[in-house]
């Protein structure tokens, strides 16, 4: 499959933007944001699709990382 | 060293004229009755010389400011041309590049490290199936070329592109992915053993990820643009934080710099 050109990457990110702006409207509830999720799948190879995903939860993850803080898990008990 | 010439004089125009006006060093202790003169209008000859002594200490002080802060501004560039040269130095040790590559360009020529000597290189490896990163890199690359391009006392600067995906990134892949760019930008692919044997020699990594049910995989891999100087020296590298101005503005002073180097 050939890799996608300027225009369909463009569409691509387009359609990715949409999603993620409905998301941010919508408190990331998946549920609400069907048609823009639809729409990109359908502009985007499936490959992107889960790449952005995880960009988009990665994103999230810093976002929380920096605004509430990092606990430490708590790790094995050293031996007293 | 004209500067440092400048301050000298400058500090010696002020020491003369703090010999000629012994009364700038003492502190201001003026008469009651001068001073009353002083404040009002047309004043005798000791209040003018009293004022006359005010600007005097006033110039003063700006030329001994004035000769300080430019005595700084002379160090601190020293300094910062003393650490850019060790950048360079460290660099140089590392030795990228040091290799032989043997590749196609996306017009089906062969291409070898030889072929790009004599000009300045800013050489990036990527993908055509990449999502986001790659094309984001080459649109500021290509915004470098072109700045740069605009500037008519420098070299032309060549724009490569190196695949990281021999597999899927063949001749044709690469002109389709090109056109989108600068026109110069020259994509470079081959066998998969030539391709990794010119990322090894830039240190570059790459891993190909799991492939879903159409065969399509993305490809991690460093993201850098690096500047090969004219006799194939690997002088500087620019990370995805560095912006289009700042890449410019640093391939321009490493341009200039070597020129003046060189020169003997």
């Amino acid at each position: 499959m050939t890799a996608p050109n300027s225009a369909e990457r463009k569409a691509c990110w387009d359609a990715r933007d949409q999603l993620w702006k409905c998301l941010d409207d919508n408190g990331d509830k998946a549920a609400s944001c069907h048609k823009f999720q639809s729409e990109f799948e359908a502009n985007c190879p499936a490959q992107w699709v889960k790449y952005f995903t995880k960009r988009r939860d990665f994103l999230k993850y810093k976002e929380k990382m920096q605004t509430e803080g990092f606990t430490p898990a708590e790790g094995p008990q050293q031996p007293s | 060293m004209l500067a440092l010439r400048c301050i000298v004089g400058d500090l010696r125009g002020a020491g003369r004229l703090l010999r000629a006006f012994p009364l700038v060093s003492a502190p201001p202790r003026l008469p009651p009755m001068t001073q009353r003169r002083f404040l009002s209008r047309g004043g005798s000859p000791s209040a003018s010389s009293a004022r006359l002594k005010l600007r005097t200490r006033l110039v003063v002080t700006l030329l001994v400011g004035g000769g300080l802060a430019a005595a700084w501004r002379y160090v601190y560039a020293e300094k910062q041309q003393k650490l850019r040269q060790q950048r360079v130095e460290q660099l140089r040790k590392v030795a990228l590049g040091q290799g032989a590559f043997s590749l196609l360009d996306h017009h089906g020529r062969p291409r070898t490290k030889a072929d790009f000597l004599g000009s300045w290189v800013l050489l990036y490896f990527g993908f055509t199936h990449c999502p986001d990163i790659c094309p984001e890199e080459l649109d500021k690359l290509s915004a470098v070329v072109s700045a740069l391009d605009g500037d008519a006392s420098l070299a032309p600067v060549q724009p490569v592109f190196i695949t990281v995906d021999p597999e899927r990134d063949d001749v044709a892949a690469l002109a389709r992915y090109v056109a989108d760019f600068h026109p110069r930008l020259l994509a470079l692919t081959g066998t998969p053993e030539e391709v990794k044997a010119a990322g090894r020699d830039y240190r570059v990594y790459a891993s190909a990820g799991p492939r879903d049910e159409d065969g399509d995989y993305i490809v991690d891999h460093t993201v850098l643009i690096y500047l090969v100087s004219p006799d194939g020296l690997f002088l500087d590298y620019y990370n995805r934080t560095k912006s289009q101005e700042q890449i410019t503005e640093s391939v321009r002073r490493h341009i200039r710099n070597y020129v003046t180097l060189s020169t003997p």
